[in-house]
């Protein structure tokens, strides 16, 4: 009992003596304070900095009604020429090269490849000049993006060949025409088509274009 | 036992602040390719159906009276030939043959607006299976008269009739739409 005592009697010491070391030290520090408080001095510097957009946007080529509806039933053989531009609105420059996804909704004969060697397909060409829709005639150069190309190999992003940078000054734009066409050659039996047929289906075709933005610019000004 | 709760909990907040500082350290790397631009569009597209159908497909034959049978494009897409497998029994007895002949406007008196049609093919024998073709143009929905005319019938002989329209050779020529 008295050991306990004394032990904490030691304690109390010990507190007095940390409480006062801390007082010093503070009463310290607060008097070198006011001394460097008079010798402070300040610069400043301003560095303004606007971030960058680039936004694809696309729009209908000339008098073409860009991607919208084919109304006619389509036969094999049968192509269907839609014209669009691909626009760069933003302010940066995008980089040369873009990717293509091509998903049908539903996705059937016409779109998944399930009908060996038959269903849709797609060719891209950009014409340097706006395309004269109602011949489908480019008057300047054409150059092709996309070889033709069974739409059931485009639902992952697939690279577009000689797709130029499309600067961010105002015009500058890609025309495209793109060709949609229908592979078949299967016979209908007594008015009937075969069991794995691509006859008589409808699909929503959905293009998907991505770009990225040109290459970093390191400025030492 | 509080005071190793409270350890715990220490213990804790500062593991967590630790994983905070390594996230907020990671570069962005998803960032790093830089700005994308993306464009959508839709183009939808419905693709033809073909066929025709024979209003007859079966004529069995026991004596030399002409049969006809009514021929209709059933698609949607117009042709400019339809072909016809017909297959010719084997009777019992005989050598019958048989010729098929088609009209464009429905039989009468067993003739095609006073004549005797425009044949298909060539003569059919028995026991065999002939393709034969025409290249008659049919819009959608449109008719051709079919008539199968025998020779030398002495037994019951039966005559089938299966069409076949091919792509895309037997459709119409392909088209081109700019729009």
């Amino acid at each position: 009992m008295s050991k306990h005592r004394h032990t904490a009697m030691k304690g109390a010491s010990y507190g007095k003596i940390a409480v006062s070391g801390l007082l010093v030290t503070s009463v310290g520090l607060l008097a070198t304070a006011g001394v460097y408080a008079g010798l402070s001095a300040t610069a400043t510097g301003a560095e303004s900095v606007t971030s960058g957009t680039l936004n694809l946007t696309l729009t209908a080529d000339g008098t073409s009604s860009g991607f919208s509806n084919f109304t006619p039933k389509m036969a094999p053989g049968d192509t269907d020429n839609v014209y669009v531009n691909l626009n760069n609105t933003g302010t940066l420059a995008t980089a040369a090269g873009m990717t293509l996804a091509v998903v049908g909704t539903p996705s059937n004969a016409l779109t998944n490849g399930s009908v060996a060697g038959e269903g849709l397909t797609l060719t891209a060409t950009q014409c340097s000049v706006a395309w004269t829709v109602a011949t489908g005639v480019c008057s300047g150069t054409t150059t092709t993006i996309l070889a033709t190309t069974q739409v059931s190999t485009l639902s992952t992003a697939s690279a577009l060949s000689n797709v130029p940078t499309l600067a961010a000054a105002t015009g500058q734009l890609a025309h495209v025409q793109f060709s949609l066409g229908l592979v078949a050659t299967e016979t209908s039996t007594n008015g009937v088509a075969p069991g794995s047929t691509i006859q008589g289906l409808t699909t929503s075709l959905g293009f998907t274009f991505t770009e990225q933005q040109r290459t970093g610019v390191a400025t030492n000004q | 036992m509080q005071r190793r709760t409270h350890r715990n909990a220490g213990r804790t907040a500062a593991l967590a602040a630790v994983l905070l500082c390594g996230v907020a350290l990671v570069p962005p790397i998803a960032g790093a390719a830089g700005l994308g631009g993306k464009a959508v569009g839709n183009e939808s597209v419905t693709a033809a159906k073909w066929g025709v159908t024979a209003s007859v497909t079966t004529m069995t034959f026991t004596t030399t009276a002409d049969q006809t049978s009514t021929v209709t494009n059933n698609g949607t897409v117009a042709l400019v030939a339809e072909s016809y497998s017909v297959t010719v029994s084997n009777p019992t007895g005989g050598s019958p043959t048989f010729k098929v002949f088609q009209c464009a406007v429905a039989w009468s008196g067993n003739l095609c607006s006073g004549t005797a049609g425009t044949q298909v093919g060539g003569t059919l024998a028995k026991n065999s299976t002939t393709t034969i073709t025409s290249t008659t143009a049919m819009a959608v929905s449109g008719l051709l008269y079919l008539q199968v005319e025998p020779t030398g019938v002495t037994a019951s002989t039966v005559v089938t009739i299966s069409t076949k329209i091919a792509a895309p050779s037997q459709l119409r020529a392909a088209v081109k739409t700019n729009q």
